[in-house]
């Protein structure tokens, strides 16, 4: 499909727009832990502002497990199983953490979670057992060369490899996928049932109490809902399906580094699409990351990503870019200085516009403006069918 | 091995030492916090561009020292550029402040806090870009720090003075009366000035406050403009400090010190952020005598800040200072 549009007519248009497989990967598994993060923070109104500790979590055990480092857990494990291994590590440490951060609300709730993910990231960067150079973070071992399978463990048939360059190629009709795309639509599988599996639960009657924790908690207590439990029970789902994130974004990176797993920005991003997709909407968060990355990636330098800088240069031309506009300063100088890597300043302000003036975010306001979930309001609209 | 280095932890000159470093981090760490938690006192608002606007104090406060020192400036003229330059960036930032809250924050205080925090966490994208942007164009490089700005300190800034048999720097002795400074000014301004009172009325209670007649939306952009101002003469000071040092990541590491020291004290009380700045500056400087001498472990101080953090949250919740219904939401 990508490939089609590259080679189509509107080519240069196609590439100037649309992100790289390799970041749409990143979406998907970054998407994921959005959704787990809105699933804990935009339901019951708790901002994990720790959440990346459990996405480092899953991360360190899927590389530590294949270089051999866990105890019980050979080189030889299963990804899937890896996965499921992190995810239930990250259980039980969301049960630790929130056994002590739910006697606490608001700002305070926030601060002692971020606190605890602060701990564990200076922690994991000074702990020479997981990597040689800790701060670097480690990598999976040249003993660990095959790609992470993803699909039914033990049956080859039903398992692809994924990774940039360790994916399975796959013929499929006539074209073939390329690893990246094998790894696309892999990782796609794995992070789709987990959206599933989370919005079943936020769905039950589980999910409801959570939002009537969010709406009003005091009440839920008077109704007689112990909202300690409930709250301890949603914080460590949210922390399963975060691990198993990281554990995606570990496979298919085959590095992890502190910086990237545990630190506090990390949940910053993730609160990023969660309020440009919409808080409380669980897949808004996926959108809301895939519009945070397609504008950076539409305003990065790199050259091979597509992005509207190559795509300026090509359009303009040489003389149109040496043109002088005020003093020494060309064109080309001026959309280098306010093009070139600098997408956090626009994402920083489409957040803050977003903020102020569209608080319910990209998929609530479309929800809210159609009356309905999609799945439900849609088909009303388009044919009309009343209840 | 831990008893002898105990030993020697415990002799005269390395406890002096360690305990002056202390008061020199916690004034440093007291005066990243304070405009922090004089906002969120009394506007109920936990800015996350504190640090980002620490980090522009930082590189004004360089730049107003790089273009008016000279290499023949003497040491005194120098120091008194630097207060001089202190001001002035308190000045900007407090206007700068000002207008961040009337123009974007002061929509938002209707709605629960979190967009709050929201708000100014996008806020620090958009600072931070800026400042790599303006970097950019005179070429300097946002993640080391701006060597040009430290070396306008004077020559005695960085040499040792002797105090009995006390080793120290004359950069901590400096950073010490900056710190003692701030704190008397900003406790004087709290209960002496009239505007002090409107302040600490409002933190108790903003709709009594108002009801008395008291202009709460000026009082709330005064105090905002001023805790910004005091992040950015924050910033010039670590520009100085070559731990420290003005560079874009300055931001976010004086951002969660900032936010251990206010929530550790407890959220808006003044007193208890001063009293927390001086608990965690010496436990700071406690775990670096200690990682330095005796445990190799390289997050070691950093790693004890956000303990100190966490415990007392377990154990007290609400801070050393603060009382239950502040930020409670």
């Amino acid at each position: 499909m990508y490939h089609t549009l590259l080679n189509s007519p509107v080519g240069a248009e196609t590439q100037m727009l649309l992100p790289t497989v390799e970041t749409m990967v990143g979406v998907l598994y970054f998407g994921l832990f959005a959704i787990s993060f809105d699933f804990i923070s935009g339901y019951t109104g708790y901002l994990s502002f720790g959440h990346a500790v459990f996405y480092g979590t899953g991360a360190y055990t899927v590389i530590l497990i294949a270089n051999g480092k866990l105890p019980l857990l050979g080189p030889g494990t299963p990804f899937m199983l890896s996965l499921l291994v992190g995810g239930l590590i990250a259980v039980v440490l969301a049960m630790l953490v929130g056994l002590v951060s739910f006697r606490l609300s608001g700002v305070y709730f926030a601060m002692i979670t971020l606190g605890f993910a602060q701990v564990f990231y200076v922690f994991v960067r000074g702990w020479d057992y997981v990597a040689t150079n800790p701060r670097d973070g480690p990598a999976v071992g040249p003993s660990h060369a095959e790609g992470f399978q993803i699909g039914v463990p033990g049956i080859d048939q039903l398992s692809l490899s994924i990774g940039v360059l360790t994916g399975d190629e796959v013929a499929l009709l006539g074209s073939t996928l390329s690893g990246t795309e094998v790894s696309y639509y892999m990782i796609g599988l794995v992070v789709l049932a987990c959206y599933f599996a989370m919005q079943r639960i936020i769905h039950s009657p589980f999910g409801r109490v959570l939002i009537a924790i969010r709406e009003n908690e005091e009440r839920a207590i008077a109704i007689g809902y112990n909202t300690y439990l409930y709250k301890l029970g949603a914080f460590a789902v949210s922390g399963f399906f975060a691990a198993v994130a990281g554990g995606l974004f570990a496979g298919f990176k085959r590095s992890a580094s502190p910086e990237n797993s545990f630190y506090f920005l990390v949940t910053g991003d993730a609160l990023l699409a969660s309020i440009i997709g919409g808080f409380g909407t669980l897949a808004g968060s996926l959108y809301g990351h895939l519009f945070d990355e397609t504008v950076r990636e539409f305003l990065s330098k790199a050259g091979q990503g597509g992005g509207l800088l190559p795509y300026l240069r090509a359009l303009l031309g040489q003389e149109t870019l040496d043109a002088t506009l005020v003093g020494d300063t060309t064109i080309g100088g001026l959309i280098d200085l306010l093009l070139n890597g600098h997408a956090s300043l626009y994402v920083g302000l489409v957040f803050v516009l977003f903020v102020l003036y569209v608080p319910d975010g990209l998929l609530g306001t479309l929800r809210a403006r159609i009356g309905g979930t999609f799945a439900e309001a849609l088909p009303e609209k388009l044919w009309g069918d009343s209840e | 091995m831990i008893l002898e280095a105990l030993v020697e932890f415990l002799t005269l000159g390395e406890l002096g030492g360690v305990i002056v470093n202390g008061l020199a981090k916690s004034a440093l760490y007291v005066m990243i916090a304070s405009g922090l938690t004089l906002i969120f006192g009394l506007m109920g608002v936990l800015n996350f561009a504190h640090g980002s606007l620490t980090m522009v104090g930082a590189y004004l406060g360089g730049l107003l020292m790089v273009v008016t020192v000279t290499g023949g400036t003497a040491p005194l003229t120098r120091l008194g550029l630097f207060f001089v330059a202190i001001v002035v960036v308190f000045a900007l930032l407090t206007v700068l402040g000002g207008a961040i809250e009337t123009t974007i924050i002061r929509p938002l205080y209707d709605r629960p806090p979190i967009y709050q925090i929201l708000l100014t966490f996008g806020l620090t994208l958009v600072i931070e870009e800026v400042v790599r942007i303006v970097l950019g164009v005179y070429g300097l490089q946002p993640l080391s720090d701006w060597q040009a700005a430290l070396a306008t300190k004077p020559q005695f800034l960085r040499e040792p003075v002797a105090l009995g048999p006390v080793s120290v720097g004359w950069m901590s002795l400096f950073q010490i009366l900056l710190g003692t400074i701030t704190v008397v000014g900003i406790w004087a301004f709290l209960t002496k000035t009239r505007y002090g009172l409107y302040i600490r009325a409002g933190s108790e209670d903003t709709e009594m406050a108002s009801a008395l007649g008291i202009d709460v939306r000026q009082v709330f952009t005064v105090v905002f403009a001023l805790g910004i101002g005091l992040a950015g003469a924050a910033g010039t000071l670590l520009m100085w400090d070559p731990t420290w040092g003005a560079s874009v990541p300055l931001a976010a590491e004086t951002l969660l010190p900032a936010f251990i020291v206010v929530i550790v004290g407890g959220l808006g009380t003044f007193r208890g952020t001063v009293v927390a700045a001086l608990v965690v500056g010496m436990a700071d400087a406690v775990t670096t005598w200690w990682f330095q001498n005796v445990i190799e472990f390289t997050g070691l101080p950093e790693l004890v800040l956000f303990l100190v953090l966490v415990v007392t949250l377990i154990v007290r919740p609400q801070g050393l200072f603060g009382v239950e219904e502040v930020g409670g939401h």
